[in-house]
């Protein structure tokens, strides 16, 4: 079982940190075979979010405790809905802290800390902090869908459905190849997609190609490819919006396909 | 600290962005309420007509929205994404992905580090591509394009995403990372 403990230094040796996200070192030790690993942390120097990093950290790390001197509310929040038990109030060298688990001397946290009350227990804050939650993600995403409706407003005011058909030639090829170029350029929530598809569809433009449009919009971005070039380098951000490309010329086709042999 | 820089900037930007393409398309109707109003109100007409048919399905996203905040805590996309690999990662990463909310431009840092602690490229591939699977949003995509066009889609783009996953791995060979292959 791994357990993480904040500290001050890289050994068992060194004193356990106060504060959970900003200690500097996490120390990550295999209770079993008392190997351990210290990790600089990240989050150390950071004014703001060193405690979702932390948090992060522990969960990609797979750690089933965490043991510190104090963590703030909503990292503990975390930890504990993700199965992580978290130990403060904790102060002394870490391997004495270690010993201390491992013979069960430590008090857990006294708060709400079971994985299974957070899931099935809605109490009132959960609620307001879902429903603040969903109303920013609402809130986010209306001046983009709002700006779209008043464009394709002006598109049906002055687009002629004489040039539509002259750009979508009716050839199925041809009008998948050109909705998926121009959902590879577009980008944002897919929410935009469906009401741009839905207009496209009334001016006549194939199901086809409107497919490749949609699934283009999200899986293809050509507008972050320098951000996911940035975070995850040239050869697979290329490779990956190259095959999802392809993907979405495939999948308008098997979707139109299915689409025609379920409903005859 | 870089990876929060990182993710500031972008996040600035993208709030630049989300700002620009509004304002361009007041000055837009500005302009044309101007030289042109008969056709600058028709165009607002027709704005008005699209969006009094999307409201009914907006009510309907915005409740998906709260229901899925209220269940599904950020840690738990993290822990899905984990070190996982074979069927269970892919079908893991799926789901991480199904159930991820926000731009993309959040993603970008928390990936980068996921892939550090072992994530593979075919799990991430996974994951960016089942970002086209919205529960939330799916009452708009029905209301649209009715219920068997959209089981289809989502079917076949979950399947797409594996088949990308596969592709991704055999393609780029994940140097020492052990068992990161689907």
């Amino acid at each position: 079982m791994k357990i993480m403990i904040s500290a001050e230094g890289v050994d068992l040796e060194s004193h356990v940190a106060h504060r959970f996200g900003i200690s500097h070192y996490m120390i990550l030790i295999d209770s079993e075979t008392m190997a351990f690993e210290a990790v600089p942390n990240s989050g150390a120097t950071a004014q703001r979010g060193a405690g979702m990093q932390a948090v992060v950290f522990a969960i990609s790390n797979d750690v089933k405790a965490v043991l510190t001197g104090y963590c703030s509310p909503a990292a503990y929040r975390q930890l504990t809905a993700n199965g992580i038990e978290v130990f403060t109030g904790l102060s002394g060298r870490v391997g004495e802290v270690l010993e201390k688990y491992k013979k069960g001397e430590l008090g857990k946290r006294t708060e709400d800390n079971g994985r299974l009350r957070s899931i099935a227990r809605i109490d009132s804050a959960s609620l307001v902090h879902a429903l603040t939650g969903s109303t920013r993600q609402f809130a986010n995403l209306l001046p983009m869908l709002i700006s779209v409706v008043l464009l394709i407003g002006l598109f049906n005011t002055f687009m002629s459905k004489g040039l539509l058909s002259y750009i979508f030639s009716k050839s199925p090829v041809l009008d998948t190849l050109f909705g998926t170029c121009f959902g590879s350029i577009m980008a944002g929530n897919p929410i935009n997609s469906y009401v741009i598809g839905a207009e496209l569809l009334n001016y006549g433009v194939s199901l086809l190609a409107v497919t490749g449009f949609i699934i283009a919009w999200v899986t293809v971005g050509i507008v972050q490819l320098p951000a996911e070039i940035a975070a995850l380098g040239a050869k697979f951000a290329l490779l990956r919006n190259a095959l999802c490309f392809a993907l979405a010329i495939l999948i308008a086709f098997l979707t139109m396909t299915i689409l025609f042999l379920v409903s005859g | 600290m870089s990876v929060k820089t990182t993710e500031k900037t972008k996040k600035t930007k993208s709030i630049s962005f989300m700002l620009i393409f509004p304002v361009l398309v007041a000055v837009i109707y500005g302009v044309l309420l101007a030289i042109k109003p008969e056709q600058g109100l028709l165009a607002l007409k027709n704005s008005g007509r699209i969006f009094l048919n999307i409201l009914q399905p907006l009510a309907l996203v915005f409740v998906a929205m709260l229901v899925l905040n209220l269940f599904l805590k950020p840690g738990q996309i993290t822990r899905l994404l984990g070190k996982r690999t074979g069927i269970k990662g892919a079908m893991l990463s799926v789901v991480a992905g199904i159930v991820s909310v926000g731009p993309i431009y959040v993603w970008y840092p928390l990936l980068k580090e996921l892939r550090k602690r072992g994530t593979g490229n075919a799990q991430i591939a996974i994951f960016l591509y089942n970002r086209a699977v919205k529960p939330f949003l799916l009452p708009m995509m029905i209301a649209y394009f009715g219920w068997v066009y959209v089981g289809i889609l989502t079917v076949l783009t979950v399947l797409a995403s594996i088949t990308l996953g596969y592709v991704v791995s055999v393609l780029i060979k994940e140097k020492d990372r052990p068992g990161s292959v689907i």
